[in-house]
């Protein structure tokens, strides 16, 4: 796997010896972009904390891995922790950053003393004067998102700010602040150092009803059959869902998994974690869980997400228990994309998701539980 | 910068949100948890606009360069009323008092509540003072806001999360257990009135009903420059007179002025300022008249005890004497007098139940109480012709009307103190620089050879403040709201700071025209040392007009 190559800190040696300008443009080059799923392309988000002028700046690496079938980090985390820092420590030379943290999912906790250890172990030998803190989440899933973060690192409620400013302008303590994900920072030195990396490999973490669940590396691109291949369904299967945010479609062998094909769908790729539905599920039940989750992890802040939530799922329990009619079908999308439409961050942005691309590819699934 | 306005391209500054732009070319939008002294916090969502196609929140969005701004469509409608019937489900239009911010955005919105159920069940919080009920909060913050970074007290933030986030002391605890000073502006600014106050409006009714009781009503200064904003009149309208007139209609048995206790406190207050400064007491010297800041004095500085005035707060000094003096004097069994205080503070009600004040007044109802008193027996105020106080108590210097704007009790003060002191008249009554509007105002003055510094803060954080630099100083003011009592959290709900300066104007105004602009002239002031307390300071003043503080817990 291309992840787990081991860079030695010849990565950041080399960043040291070309400089950061050189550092950036070999990023730009190689089409490195953000891994927790928006895309970013890190070169850009670089420059935009560079330039804006500081006596100090942050960096923050996001092990707050929440979404449901999300595992890919937790992966990294595990192997090649190593790597990570370096790219972290990169990350810090080319920012300027004196203080960096790790905030790191709170169910992780049991891979912190070792994760403590290599902080140690590679700051020492690379000589270099920056601190490395580990925050520990306590569990909010919200505090997995860009700006909740920091008001959780600094002590605040973990709670979504809007934008802008951006972090890069104002985050931590109004200064100047940097969030990458931990398999875009693993991926920085392996850029920098290897002519043969692929900017489009992929972690894929694949779960549900299947054989071989797992972290899986791919090409974007990859055909269907070929993930099928190796994760070995345990039944037909019927759909797949994006992690809890990214929207419910069906599963096309002949189909090719890229971002392209997944937005065609109107679906989000986030993390590329994809669940396995097997056919004996109703989609309902399906949406039904996901909902009860947003609806616990919304931070609270903004209306729609707040209140919407709550009445999302209570239609969707409706609907389960077959009390429903059509215009709670029509209220049940209506809501849906005004939450989508009117939420403040990106929980409640994407919330309706699974709603709406249920509704769209599994509109049997629904009306068989309409009232008769 | 250019930007399309609806269809209309406009220049703008750069750095203005989209609010604050539509706002000053009077493009109405509609907000709830936006606030002009406040830090946007886009919870409400209501105040939606589309910007390039996407809907965002006006209050917390700038606009770029060349973007195209829309903000009347089908789209922002529907996702404006459906945020506005998910935020209040099941509010009652007929029951929402007018004061309210809400109730005129919940009728430009066109609020309807059968599409959704409410799914809050919260018991009220019910203290001394307030009373929270956050079944029709809609969690805007602006409470919270409020308290942490005006006040500086962090009484009350969010707890939980989702559905089920509401606002709450820390721990769950109740409002009446935590630090919260009862200032009451978290209900000043609340949109839709889920905070009120702890209405002593029914004991006082019972107790008008009751024959055998005798209801003494007293008017605290800020009120009579606020009470007309309750009908309608202009803010800054002082209604002296008609308040007195509408009292008597509701049958009060005797109307006094608490600007005569006001005159009371300057005796006492100057003299022990007096006293300190020439018998090396302990400096600074800070005035008591804010219950708030007394609240926040015991929790937050306790330190500073020795420091405070043992005056007590002018309606507690009148309330005394109204069951003393005035009771012998028309010989009226002290146990069946009632005093009922028209105060601007929600806080007063707190401290009418202080043990170590429990005597003088029994009830306290705020300015807005009294307004709905005076609506509920049906009494055309705006048209009332002036009355005058009940004389035995009733007549009060320009000083005493000053108390209900910041900086005027130390004005008061320093009126009296100087020409007791030194046997001269002061050229120049009107202290300009306590009159400036600021949070913290300073200045000095000499006394007989010795310098005296004072300082005033208004706002909780302009205490914190000022406590830290208190060493600068030798007579300190202390008033918990913005503005002084004129801003005070029993006060009409008001949504634009001038309506501060407005009231404070009226009651200079008053101040003015006095005859008498000095507590010590006051004749009333002077008949009841000679027949009564003999001088400020002796032992029967200290028994009936000082009081004592104690150390409060933090947690």
């Amino acid at each position: 796997m291309q992840i787990l190559r081991e860079t030695n800190l010849e990565g950041l040696k080399l960043a040291q010896k070309i400089g950061k300008e050189k550092v950036l443009k070999i990023l730009e080059k190689k089409g490195l972009v953000g891994r927790g799923g928006a895309g970013f392309p890190i070169a850009k988000k670089w420059k935009l904390a560079l330039d804006t002028k500081a006596n100090e700046r942050y960096l923050i690496c996001n092990a707050d891995e929440g979404e449901p079938g999300t595992f890919k980090d937790k992966f990294i985390l595990k192997n090649n922790s190593e790597t990570m820092i370096e790219g972290m420590l990169i990350a810090c030379y080319v920012l300027e950053v004196k203080k960096a943290f790790i905030y790191l999912r709170g169910e992780y906790d049991y891979l912190r003393e070792e994760l403590e250890e290599k902080i140690k172990e590679v700051i020492g030998k690379s000589g270099m004067n920056v601190s490395i803190d580990i925050v520990r989440g306590a569990g909010a899933y919200i505090c997995g998102e860009e700006t909740a973060i920091m008001q959780s690192i600094m002590g605040y409620r973990g709670q979504a700010m809007y934008k802008p400013p951006y972090p890069t302008v104002s985050g931590l303590w109004g200064k100047p602040t940097v969030l990458n994900n931990v398999e875009t920072l693993t991926n920085v030195p392996q850029a920098l150092l290897y002519d043969d990396w692929n900017p489009n490999y992929r972690l894929f973490s694949i779960s549900g009803d299947v054989n071989h669940p797992g972290v899986y590396e791919w090409e974007l691109g990859v055909k269907m059959s070929t993930i099928l291949d190796s994760v070995k369904p345990k039944e037909k299967l019927k759909a797949m869902s994006f992690g809890c945010f990214g929207g419910i479609m069906p599963v096309d062998i002949k189909a090719k998994i890229s971002q392209d094909s997944i937005c065609k769908e109107n679906c989000q790729h986030g993390a590329y974690s994809i669940i396995f539905i097997g056919e004996k599920h109703n989609i309902v039940d399906i949406n039904l869980s996901i909902a009860k989750f947003y609806t616990f992890e919304s931070c609270g802040k903004c209306t729609p997400c707040r209140e919407g939530t709550v009445r999302l799922l209570n239609i969707l329990k409706k609907i389960r228990d077959g009390g429903c009619n059509d215009e709670d079908l029509e209220m049940l999308k209506e809501l849906a994309q005004h939450i989508q439409d009117t939420s403040l961050c990106g929980l409640g942005q994407s919330c309706g998701n699974h709603i709406l691309t249920g509704l769209k590819n599994f509109k049997e699934d629904y009306t068989r539980c309409l009232k008769k | 910068m250019k930007i399309k306005l609806d269809n209309k391209t406009i220049e703008v500054k750069e750095g203005k949100t989209i609010l604050e732009i539509c706002q000053k070319l009077k493009i109405k939008i509609p907000t709830l948890c936006y606030h002009k002294n406040m830090f946007p916090e886009a919870r409400c969502r209501l105040c939606l606009v589309e910007m390039d196609g996407k809907l965002v929140t006006s209050c917390s969005t700038k606009p770029i360069e060349g973007c195209e701004i829309i903000t009347k469509s089908d789209r922002i409608l529907k996702a404006r009323k459906m945020n506005m019937e998910l935020m209040a489900p099941g509010v009652d239009m007929s029951k929402l008092s007018d004061d309210f911010e809400a109730r005129e955005i919940y009728d430009e919105v066109g609020l309807q509540t059968e599409r959704f159920k409410p799914v809050k069940n919260y018991k009220a919080d019910l203290g001394a003072s307030l009373v929270r009920d956050n079944n029709k909060c809609i969690n805007c913050g602006r409470c919270v806001q409020v308290c942490a970074k005006m006040q500086e007290i962090f009484a009350i933030d969010f707890v939980s999360r989702a559905h089920n986030e509401h606002v709450s002391p820390y721990n769950e605890k109740h409002l009446a257990d935590v630090a919260c000073i009862r200032c009451g502006q978290c209900l000043i600014n609340c949109p839709v009135g889920a905070i009120s106050e702890r209405s002593h409006l029914e004991e006082v009714k019972k107790a008008l009903n009751d024959p055998k009781k005798h209801v003494v009503a007293q008017t605290a200064p800020s009120i009579r420059a606020a009470l007309g904003e309750m009908f309608g009149m202009k803010p800054g309208t002082l209604v002296t007179g008609k308040m007195v007139a509408a009292l008597r209609r509701c049958e009060f048995d005797q109307i006094f002025d608490v600007d005569l206790g006001a005159d009371m406190t300057i005796m006492e207050e100057s003299a022990e300022l007096l006293k300190r400064v020439t018998t090396g007491g302990v400096l600074p010297m800070i005035t008591t008249c804010c219950p708030s800041w007394i609240l926040m004095m015991e929790q937050f500085y306790h330190d500073l005890i020795p420091n405070m005035s043992t005056c007590k707060s002018p309606h507690e000094m009148l309330g005394m004497l109204i069951k003393t003096y005035y009771a012998e004097k028309a010989k009226i069994n002290p146990k069946d007098i009632v005093v009922v205080s028209m105060m601007p503070c929600t806080a007063k009600k707190f401290e009418s139940t202080r043990p170590e004040l429990e005597t003088g007044v029994d009830y306290v109802l705020t300015t807005r109480e009294l307004g709905r008193l005076i609506k509920e027996k049906k009494i055309d105020f705006p048209k009332l012709a002036d009355e005058k106080f009940d004389p035995i108590l009733g007549l009060a210097s320009g000083a005493g009307d000053i108390f209900g704007t910041a900086g005027g009790v130390i004005e008061a003060a320093l009126r009296t103190a100087y020409e007791t002191a030194t046997g001269k008249k002061l050229k120049q009554v009107e202290f300009k620089n306590l009159r400036t509007n600021k949070g913290i105002q300073e200045g000095e003055i000499v006394i007989n050879g010795k310098k005296i510094r004072y300082a005033c803060a208004n706002g909780g954080a302009n205490i914190r403040k000022l406590v830290e630099n208190k060493d600068k100083y030798d007579f300190i003011e202390m008033m918990a709201c913005p503005g002084g009592c004129v801003g005070g959290g029993g006060q009409p709900i008001y949504f634009d700071d001038k309506v501060l300066e407005l009231r404070s104007k009226a009651l200079y105004n008053q101040d003015s025209k006095r005859e008498f602009r000095r507590s010590h002239e006051n004749p009333i002031v002077k008949k009841i040392y000679k027949k009564y307390l003999g001088k400020p300071l002796s032992e029967r003043a200290e028994k009936l007009l000082h009081t004592k503080y104690e150390k409060r817990s933090q947690f």
